[in-house]
């Protein structure tokens, strides 16, 4: 009787421990969904994007700064993002939710050029 | 690149304007400057020459015009403009009327050889000279000609 009790107590005890582990470890998994996506900036100065190559992984937030006096763009070169045009200080942001190789370029000065990466 | 690939010279983004626009500002300013040489030397060849010089001004400023505005309709997507933008645009514009005032005013002088040329001409001719050197600065700056190589 006694040494029945002792089990059931520590099948008790074995259940408590796992369903223990199991709500941390979807405690875990939640907060690893809910980790905002990371974020990346390129600085659009002196009639260049700085860095003209940035690798990111998927879910990443790119955002360009038009740091020069002059407007400028971002425009993808297969048409996937264009922002409006940016003056001083104004900003433009896009997500990437597909990994692939984005080159973008500026509408109003072609021949600035740059890359984003999506791993 | 190659420079005679004609396919990616005619392709190159937005380059057109900015290849085309030294035709009308060199024509109009030499014609504005044979146009003064005329009126105070009293030559018939510096009039005739301010006059062609006009002529290839107001021919060259309309490709310069539409170029400038298809690009903005296609690589800006016709956005509504604002800053340097907008100015050039304005004074861009404004400049291709007074090319086509000047040359009206040479060509209705030609037709009516009985009147001579209004004196009024060179004071719209200098401050279209000025609005046009002002719309070829603001495009110089917008095009980063002062930026990196």
């Amino acid at each position: 009787m006694r040494r029945s009790v002792f089990i059931a107590i520590l099948t008790v005890m074995a259940a408590m421990g796992l369903g223990g582990v199991v709500a941390e470890h979807k405690s875990f998994m939640a907060s690893a969904r809910e980790k905002p996506a990371s974020a990346a900036e390129v600085k659009i100065d002196n009639f260049v994007f700085g860095p003209a190559a940035i690798t990111v992984s998927v879910g990443t937030t790119v955002t360009w700064t038009n740091h020069d006096d002059i407007p400028h763009t971002v425009a993808s070169t297969a048409k996937v993002f264009k922002s409006k045009v940016l003056d001083t200080d104004e900003k433009f942001s896009y997500t990437f939710t597909k990994a692939g190789e984005y080159p973008y370029f500026c509408s109003i000065h072609p021949k600035m050029t740059g890359k984003v990466v999506v791993q | 690149m190659n420079p005679f690939d004609i396919k990616a010279a005619l392709l190159a983004k937005h380059a057109q304007h900015v290849v085309l626009i030294h035709f009308p500002i060199g024509l109009f300013i030499a014609g504005v400057v044979f146009d003064f040489l005329a009126q105070s030397t009293k030559r018939l060849a510096l009039a005739e020459a301010a006059y062609y010089n006009l002529l290839g001004a107001a021919i060259s400023a309309v490709p310069v015009v539409a170029t400038g505005l298809l690009a903005w309709q296609f690589q800006l997507d016709g956005q509504k403009l604002k800053g340097i933008l907008l100015m050039h645009l304005v004074l861009g514009c404004t400049s291709m009327i007074l090319i086509w005032i000047a040359w009206g005013l040479h060509v209705r002088s030609r037709r009516r050889p009985q009147e001579n040329l209004p004196v009024f001409r060179l004071g719209l001719e200098t401050l279209a000279v000025a609005i046009v050197g002002l719309t070829g600065h603001l495009g110089g700056f917008l095009s980063g000609i002062n930026g990196p190589s």
